[in-house]
């Protein structure tokens, strides 16, 4: 244990991830239990069309804003899936997970004034930036990993009949939709030198950006507004139902990638606050 | 190399708000450099730009030969930096931050640091976050130490040390200076740097006031001096003496400032019977102001 614990100790990227350890292990719990939940409400939903019924009910409009479609059958294995973890739960605690990391990484250890230590030792701006980022990417993984793993692990349970590979497709999907939300308070901490600034920054994006989306199918001038959001490109092509869609992948992968490369001529410019 | 940190017109601002102005330097290799200035006078902010944690309006500074922005990874490997209320990872213990330190650095040679441990007393177990400030000092100390640097840049070391430290730590300063590396010594309370440095330059206000030998600046300071005699206090024979300024005597008490030299004063007091003797050390303002009454002077004729 304690050889380990050395060994986590060996560079910024390592250090980073250990720093998260207790945080990730207790994401990874609590994920884990919601996903559990709902597989095991499942059955008793399965096939109920009183269910249905109540929600094509529901005004088109709030349909809308709750991330279901038209055709949504919340009986079903997809639909239900969609409808009670993908459509909105799931991408608000990766989006969630994502910017606390994210806003973390660099304006946090800037806020904590362990960076003057950091950035006094030879390491260059460049490789703290990669290093910092790729920690924040890790810890999403594990917990999109965890989850598709529990949902694994349900389905088999319960007999539910779905795809593992289109779950997957459905995690990476999260998981992307996170790494880009982390990667958006990743680059405004590192502009800015404030975690406060990045979550405030990154609240009023992912919120604006979510009703972009949603209000996108219902008022008609909107429709355009989607294409700007992040989780028109998440989930807009069902991967639960469809598998992943590799160009709305690739938005997300490049955006992730345009924020990181910002973020680090932002960080590489400016002066260390004090 | 001779000159070890080499300022050209070094000036920073931050926005309107002046930080250092028009900075030219000279640090010798080898020498322990005292860098002294009231607080918020522009030490740290110089010290900042040498270690490219920011960058200078105009000007440059060269380290160890090297642009300090250009290459200021490479610079970095051969200096160690001791930050003022130095800022650290409160879930580590001191042996694994120092560890995690040394990895970014590509190692260093563990029994130094043990060895340094030993030395300042540090426990290296604890978790820092439990550390007093003191021995958080120690930790930032043993970290500035650790790879044998050629350079040092220390800004106010021995704040938070305990007096029996400050003495140890000052022996390590000399030890590094025998072993012919630099040391830059930021302080606003002079005895901490007068018992190390050859050299001190005076800041205030983001400008230097002056560049001197240690010995010339204590030469020049004002020290105020108290003697209580066991008879009325001899005025006239002190207001003769050469350097001495400021006289005023109450009863068998006699204060005055003197300049230079102690050696006339005591023996003018030691031709008497003396109850009690105080010296207060200069402290910078007073500097300053014998360096501004220079300068006036210097104004008028």
């Amino acid at each position: 244990m304690r050889m380990t614990n050395k060994n986590m100790l060996h560079n910024v990227f390592l250090k980073s991830l250990r720093d998260e350890r207790w945080a990730t292990i207790w994401w990874v719990f609590g994920l884990g239990l919601l996903a559990a939940l709902m597989m095991a409400i499942f059955p008793s939903i399965q096939g109920n069309d009183d269910l249905n019924s109540l929600v094509e009910s529901y005004p088109d409009n709030l349909k809308a804003l709750l991330g279901f479609s038209e055709l949504t059958d919340v009986t079903s294995a997809v639909g239900f899936l969609n409808a009670e973890l993908f459509a909105l739960m799931a991408p608000l605690l990766f989006v969630i997970h994502g910017v606390i990391l994210g806003s973390g990484a660099i304006a946090g250890e800037e806020g904590r004034g362990t960076l003057e230590i950091l950035l006094t030792e030879p390491i260059s701006r460049g490789k703290l930036v990669i290093q910092k980022f790729a920690a924040v990417a890790v810890a999403a993984v594990f917990l999109a990993l965890a989850l598709w793993v529990v949902l694994v692990v349900g389905a088999l349970v319960i007999g539910m009949e779905v795809s593992f590979l289109r779950i997957a497709a459905a995690t990476f999907s999260l998981l992307l939709l996170g790494i880009t939300f982390g990667s958006l308070a990743f680059a405004a901490g590192c502009f800015t030198g404030n975690r406060g600034t990045s979550v405030a920054i990154v609240a009023a994006v992912g919120v604006g950006t979510y009703f972009m989306n949603a209000a996108s199918g219902i008022v008609s001038f909107m429709a355009p507004a989607k294409w700007l959001s992040p989780f028109f490109y998440y989930n807009a092509a069902d991967p639960l139902a469809n598998g992943l869609n590799p160009a709305h992948a690739a938005v997300l992968l490049s955006a992730s990638a345009i924020l990181l490369g910002a973020g680090y001529l932002g960080f590489r410019r400016r002066d260390l606050r004090v | 190399m001779d000159i070890a940190i080499r300022l050209d017109g070094l000036s920073k601002y931050y926005g309107k708000q002046l930080g250092v102005a028009d900075l030219n330097l000279e640090v010798k290799s080898g020498e322990v450099f005292g860098y002294l200035g009231p607080n918020g006078a522009g030490k740290t902010t110089t010290i900042r730009i040498l270690l490219d944690l920011i960058r200078p309006t105009r000007g440059k500074a060269t380290v160890l030969g090297l642009d300090s922005q250009a290459d200021s990874l490479l610079l970095r490997r051969s200096v160690g930096y001791l930050p003022s209320y130095p800022s650290l990872y409160g879930n580590l213990s001191g042996h694994e931050f120092l560890t995690y330190l040394a990895s970014i650095r590509g190692g260093v040679h563990w029994p130094r640091v043990t060895a340094l441990a030993g030395r300042l007393q540090c426990d290296l177990s604890r978790p820092i976050g439990s550390l007093s400030r003191g021995n958080k000092q120690k930790l930032a100390v043993i970290r500035a130490f650790m790879h044998e640097p050629q350079l040092l840049i220390l800004d106010e070391p021995t704040s938070g040390l305990d007096p029996l430290m400050q003495a140890e730590f000052e022996e390590m300063v000399r030890e590094v200076k025998r072993e012919g590396k630099t040391v830059f010594l930021s302080s606003h309370y002079l005895p901490e740097v007068e018992q190390l440095a050859d050299r001190v330059a005076i800041i205030r206000q983001g400008r230097l006031v002056a560049v001197e030998e240690i010995q010339s600046l204590r030469s020049r300071a004002l020290r105020r001096f108290e003697i209580e005699f066991a008879g009325p206090a001899p005025r006239e024979e002190f207001a003769r003496l050469d350097g001495v300024s400021n006289l005023q005597v109450y009863g068998n008490t006699l204060r005055c400032d003197v300049a230079g030299g102690l050696d006339r004063l005591i023996k003018a007091a030691a031709r008497h019977t003396v109850m009690n003797l105080k010296i207060h050390e200069p402290n910078l303002e007073e500097i300053f102001l014998a360096y501004y009454e220079d300068d006036q002077q210097e104004h008028v004729t």
